[in-house]
């Protein structure tokens, strides 16, 4: 994901609460700009990118939590918990990709598909390197249980997906980005 | 020496570091103490580390004060006043700390104001000073506790101007001195922060007498004189007393210099960071010396119930009001506390104590023996860099690109490690779940991700040994600049 957005109108000899404000706003668009991908669970670098936006949302509480409202606790808890379940995600999603690389799969998420889009692959050039070194490609028996392994991850991933998606539905309903908003506006 | 009439009666006052006894017969203008007895308790290293007054430290000072009170009814005192300080004012959980005191012995504690812990020590520490011949006509008080600095100036005993400042020596310690003895990385970082916090002070007056008050400033008077073999009975100390006596302080441990020098463990821990503060105040308010009292806040509460009675508490709080109206606004207003802090202030705060939390892990992460390390430092990496992206405007361009780069560098490198720790205990925790025809697939797959995970080891052990940790910090003490203004790109 690209660098945090710079934060325009921040006053250095203003109260450090004023300025926290304004940077937790910045942070809660970004976060809110990645929503559209939600409903698509194979969009895996637009929820990797809601993950660091939950992230960056988080951190900035907690950075500033000496001047921001008390109220802001539990806001913290509930993105630590949409960090976990993106982050679980996204782990899968990593080892998806070696397995598929492993068994030569296309599909894999590796350097050549994403050279082309210039971004970060999923799966490190130097460990692909060492995973697809000849002198210890997987035996015949080593792939079946990789396969094995492969079928496991992608059920896995499936149940993770599902299990953010109604826990961000849930803090929909209760329109969790107004919460935080009120909370900003005391 | 007072009348045998005059009544007796004790004062409690619950610090950060201590809880402090004195029972005294007591008049408005003097004081026949006939105990006077302390106790670390410490109540402020739980607050620094949660917030919160722990269980520990609750039963800790509850059995304290059953004891104190024991001794003061002893001695027949009248009354018993306890008054609670900064830890007490900072924790979360501070009521259901005082019902626990008055169900478990019986006292109620008072936590009182800033302000009037302000005005309480002043009257303290100066009631010795009022006695003499030709006392000064203006003079400053500096009660130094564990979690906050209260500091007051004042002309012919009438308070000009007072502050309280949330930086005391127990919590000076918890965040910046840590190590035993402290290493001088940790001075030098103590010490900027110190230097920039105090600069942004605006005082009224420079009191030409400072009289320091408090539990580090008498064990440090007792450490100087023991230790350069100088006049037990005087109470000064010079800029060089506490200059050397850093210095021996960052050369011993607290244990030696408890044993050498006939000091509390606990007190001699924290110690080096009450130097640092009295020192770093002294270059402040331009003072070549100070004078050290034992008194302080308690002789306050005995001279102030004697002299207004039951309405001690509201004439103090009084007194403090006036002292704040009689101050101008800005030429005096006191020095910012970490929540009223301008954004730069704490900007520049954040980035040295973020930096230096980061830092602190290089060495359990070179040992390789924890994967925990390299988590822990990859979070204190991941804050750093939300505190630089925070505060990107405010901060010097070029220095900004420089440090942020080498922070990105170190969160890739331990990212790249930590990323590897947790596939391995994934496939672990996997694998004993699986059928046995499965399991030599996830065991090819572990034997590759070790030796990958052995080349980040490599990689990331190179990375730190590289790391100029000096540089780093200076990156984050001069990221933003003084009298800086939002740059172009915020």
């Amino acid at each position: 994901m690209a660098k945090a957005r710079p934060i325009k109108g921040l006053n250095p000899h203003a109260p450090t609460g004023q300025n926290a404000r304004i940077i937790a706003k910045v942070r809660l668009e970004e976060l809110y700009s990645w929503k559209k991908y939600i409903d698509n669970p194979y969009r895996v670098r637009e929820l990797h990118n809601l993950r660091i936006a939950a992230k960056r949302l988080r951190y900035t509480f907690e950075v500033f939590e000496e001047v921001l409202p008390e109220a802001s606790r539990p806001i913290v808890k509930e993105l630590e918990q949409i960090q976990e379940e993106l982050g679980a995600i996204h782990d899968s999603d990593v080892m998806i990709a070696m397995l598929r690389l492993c068994l030569g799969s296309q599909d894999s998420g590796t350097i050549s598909d994403t050279a082309k889009r210039k971004e970060k692959p999923l799966v490190q050039p130097e460990l692909v390197n060492d995973l697809l070194e000849p002198s210890v490609a997987p035996t015949a028996e080593e792939r079946y249980g990789l396969e094995s392994l492969l079928r496991r991850q992608e059920q896995l991933r499936e149940e993770q997906y599902n299990a953010f998606r109604q826990h961000w539905y849930q803090l929909q309903v209760r329109d969790f980005r107004r919460e935080i908003l009120n909370i900003l506006n005391t | 020496m007072q009348d045998q009439y005059s009544p007796m009666r004790a004062a409690i006052d619950i610090g950060s570091n201590t809880i402090h006894i004195v029972v005294a017969r007591s008049t408005p203008d003097n004081l026949d103490i006939v105990e006077d007895q302390v106790e670390m308790v410490r109540i402020g290293e739980s607050v620094n580390a949660t917030r919160e007054i722990s269980q520990q430290k609750r039963d800790d000072a509850i059995a304290t004060l059953n004891k104190y009170k024991a001794l003061a009814e002893q001695h027949g005192a009248e009354q018993i006043f306890v008054v609670a300080t900064e830890a007490i004012r900072q924790a979360t959980n501070s009521s259901e700390f005082l019902q626990a005191i008055q169900r478990e012995t019986g006292l109620e504690v008072q936590i009182i104001s800033g302000s009037a812990e302000a005005v309480l020590t002043f009257f303290g520490a100066t009631y010795e000073v009022n006695r003499e011949p030709n006392s000064p006509s203006q003079v400053g008080v500096m009660d130094l506790g564990g979690g906050s600095l209260e500091l007051i100036t004042a002309k012919n005993m009438q308070i000009t101007w007072r502050t309280s400042v949330p930086i005391g020596s127990g919590w000076l310690h918890d965040r910046y001195l840590p190590s035993n003895p402290p290493t001088y990385e940790e001075v030098a970082v103590a010490d900027t922060f110190l230097q920039t916090y105090l600069q942004n002070m605006s005082i009224k007056r420079f009191p030409p007498v400072l009289i320091v008050t408090g539990g580090s400033a008498n064990s440090l008077l007792r450490l100087v004189q023991r230790a350069f073999h100088l006049d037990m009975s005087g109470n000064r100390l010079t800029r060089d007393d506490l200059v050397r006596a850093i210095g021996l302080m960052s050369a011993l441990p607290a244990e030696e210099i408890a044993q050498r020098y006939e000091q509390p463990l606990d007190r001699a821990r924290i110690l080096p960071a009450g130097a640092l503060i009295i020192q770093k105040v002294m270059t402040r308010l331009r003072l070549e010396e100070i004078q050290v009292s034992e008194h302080g806040i308690r002789e306050g509460v005995l001279l102030a119930y004697a002299r207004y009675g039951d309405r001690w508490l509201e004439t103090v709080n009084e007194s403090a009001d006036q002292a704040e109206q009689g101050k101008g606004t800005k030429a005096s207003a006191p020095m910012a506390s970490p929540k009223e802090e301008t954004f730069a202030q704490s900007g520049r705060r954040m980035l040295l104590e973020r930096t230096k939390k980061m830092l602190d892990w290089c060495d359990e992460v070179l040992k390789h023996e924890d994967v925990e390390a390299v988590h822990k430092m990859r979070v204190a990496s991941r804050r750093l860099r939300a505190t630089l992206d925070a505060y990107e405007s405010c901060c010097d361009p070029k220095v900004f690109k420089k440090f942020y780069r080498e922070v990105k560098e170190a969160a890739d490198n331990l990212g790249a490690a930590r990323d590897t720790d947790v596939m391995l205990q994934n496939l672990h925790a996997q694998m004993e779940q699986m059928p046995d025809e499965d399991r030599p697939g996830v065991q090819w797959l572990i034997e590759r991700l070790k030796d990958y995970r052995q080349e980040r080891q490599e990689a990331l052990e190179q990375f730190l040994h590289s790391l100029d940790e000096d540089a780093l910090k200076e990156q984050a003490a001069s990221c933003i600049p003084k009298g800086v203004a939002a740059n172009g790109k915020g």
